[in-house]
């Protein structure tokens, strides 16, 4: 089980090199994340954006990209679509989003899987390692589907639920979050947790176990507890996977490692592989970790398929 | 300017007039901190119940020696409504929520015509306490509004506006958070956002600078909103942080508390009188200072 991103960055590096392509590495931080992330053996990088862009960032960052290949390409669209029918047709295993607005990778991906008719719901994961906790949670989905239905997060549990299989978690707890308190009338999400509950019990997710609460405030304190002291709360207490209701929810929440002491490295599931999706605000730190997440998840979708 | 949730309770015992805090469903925990409240000297406790009841408890703490009130209230359905008529008759300066519940509690004081709404709603601010900085954010709404449209956003903001100079901020930055920093038709928060930020633009909202849409990255970092483009006094340096829905908000409050051990207090604002309600994610400390935090109102 994959319980820290010094396992992900370990086994990136022991698993790559893996082809990678970059949509639009026109801003230092990316270029110098596919610069190390190279040297850590994790990524070949395919480089996809404003050639005279690509060439200064090289070279303000000292990595000599002439060796790599290269596609030259300005428009937005034109480089993410690029990368992605990359990613499908299997030239290579995984994509990252660079300086490019997020938009642009869920329209390609979004248009990719369905000329491949795979009928897949594209969804993203956004990991956080907690330090001390010895496992990864994640709040889905925080970048694709605004209000989900019902349907929807089935579909995005469902790829939260096999991306944690595939980093070896055999039962991932989840908390189906839900704004509904004891006051307020009711709401759609917490409809959605007590279906989605009953779903899990009978097998629909595979291994797993949404738990009896729709709030921190119920999984840290219980029903009927109440904080007493900042000492007593006990983060283990968190789930593995943490299904957001909306799209504003999961976003705010995932990002908030520009507040907290935590981590974020987040990933796409797609049906033909990983695409990482780090914020164009991200710095090259948290960039290079999701990369060597993308590295990770790729080799074992790789695994699987053998 | 208050820095910290310990200078809200520096200021309120500053006050010169003690407020009588009417309570009722009051339980041994209730006591504590209302005892502790009345040694501060904040208030004078007006506790609504069985008088039996509530002597009992009286003698059993250290309200005993301090002033206090009994209401001898048989009904134990009809404390709140007694307390809550102390308050509106002007018996009582402000109501505490004590052991009644949630949903009982909160349809009383918004009762629109005997509960104690003064304007068109209500809305919960949570006050934060930046660890390692001399700063109080607050965050609204994170208990009240489920789904607030540009109108309800509007009163939010004023409110949240109005505690921001009460705490001594005098030109409060406001985040005004949606999932993305641009606007997009189909995510209705940064229309709302968007709208918002014109408003204040045009000094709708007095001497507050109001951003958005801001992701949360640019709210709280200025050097990740100039990577993405975005200039501004407000990211990195916001005084308030308006969500989008409760579906946000609330898990927004509680993340700060569970996993920022961040300390909080509350404060229900857009009341005829102040408020204070009984949420289980604000410790028992915090729950003081909301008492010293609604005296300021």
């Amino acid at each position: 089980m994959i319980r820290s991103l010094d396992d992900v960055s370990r086994i990136a590096g022991e698993k790559g090199p893996k082809k990678l392509a970059v949509l639009a590495p026109e801003d230092d931080e990316f270029m110098l994340a596919v610069k190390r992330s190279w040297e850590a053996g994790y990524i070949e990088p395919v480089l996809i954006g404003n050639a005279e862009k690509m060439d200064e960032l090289g070279q303000k960052v000292g990595f000599d990209i002439s060796r790599f290949e290269r596609i030259i390409e300005n428009d937005r669209q034109r480089i993410s679509d690029l990368g992605i029918g990359m990613l499908f047709s299997g030239k290579l295993s995984i994509v990252s989003k660079g300086q490019i607005p997020t938009a642009y990778v869920y329209r390609s991906i979004i248009r990719a899987e369905a000329k491949a008719a795979s009928g897949m719901t594209v969804s993203v994961v956004s990991f956080w390692e907690i330090p001390g906790l010895g496992y990864l949670t994640a709040f889905t989905d925080t970048g694709v589907s605004i209000m989900p239905d019902y349907r929807t997060k089935v579909d995005i549990l469902r790829n939260a639920v096999f991306l944690y299989h595939l980093l070896g978690y055999k039962k991932p707890r989840i908390v189906v979050i839900s704004g509904q308190r004891k006051f307020g009338g009711t709401f759609d999400s917490h409809r959605d947790y007590k279906l989605l509950r009953k779903a899990a019990d009978a097998g629909e997710f595979g291994e797993c176990e949404i738990v009896d609460a729709t709030s921190f405030t119920e999984i840290f304190l219980g029903p009927k507890g109440r904080l007493r002291d900042y000492r007593d709360i006990d983060l283990a207490k968190i789930p593995h996977i943490i299904l957001v209701p909306r799209l504003d929810t999961g976003n705010i929440m995932c990002k908030l490692d520009f507040f907290l002491d935590v981590t974020r490295c987040s990933i796409a599931v797609t049906s033909r592989g990983a695409v990482c999706i780090p914020s164009r605000a991200d710095f090259s730190d948290s960039i290079i970790t999701e990369l060597a997440m993308g590295v990770v998840v790729a080799d074992r979708l790789e695994e699987e398929v053998r | 300017m208050a820095g910290a949730l310990a200078d809200i309770m520096e200021a309120a015992r500053k006050e010169t007039a003690k407020r009588r805090l009417a309570i009722s469903s009051v339980k041994r925990p209730e006591m504590e901190i209302i005892s502790r409240a009345a040694i501060e000297g904040l208030i004078v406790p007006v506790l609504v119940g069985d008088g039996k009841a509530m002597e009992a408890l009286v003698k059993k703490s250290a309200l005993q020696s301090l002033e206090h009130e009994i209401v001898d209230v048989k009904d134990s359905g009809g404390s709140l409504r007694a307390a809550v008529a102390l308050v509106r008759e002007g018996r009582a300066d402000m109501l505490m929520q004590g052991a009644d519940g949630q949903k009982m509690f909160m349809n009383t004081v918004l009762d629109a015509k005997t509960g104690l709404l003064k304007d068109k709603l209500a809305s919960y601010i949570s006050v934060f306490q930046l660890p390692k900085s001399d700063k109080l954010i607050l965050v609204t709404d994170t208990f009240v509004n489920n789904y607030p449209g540009v109108t309800e956003k509007q009163l939010i903001l004023v409110h949240a506006i109005k505690l921001a100079g009460l705490l001594g901020i005098e030109a409060p930055k406001a985040a005004v958070l949606a999932a993305i920093e641009q606007v997009n038709p189909n995510i209705p928060s940064t229309l709302d956002a968007a709208i918002l930020s014109k408003m204040a633009e045009r000094g709708q909202f007095g001497n507050a600078v109001v951003e958005g849409p801001l992701d949360i990255d640019c709210a709280l970092s200025h050097v990740a909103a100039a990577r993405k483009g975005l200039k501004s006094d407000v990211t990195g340096n916001a005084d308030i942080y308006l969500v989008p829905d409760i579906e946000s908000g609330y898990l927004l409050a509680q993340s700060l508390v569970f996993l920022g051990k961040m300390e909080m207090a509350g404060v229900l604002m857009g009341m005829t009188k102040p408020v204070i309600i009984n949420l289980p994610f604000v410790s028992r400390e915090n729950r003081l200072v909301e008492i010293a935090l609604a005296s300021l109102l």
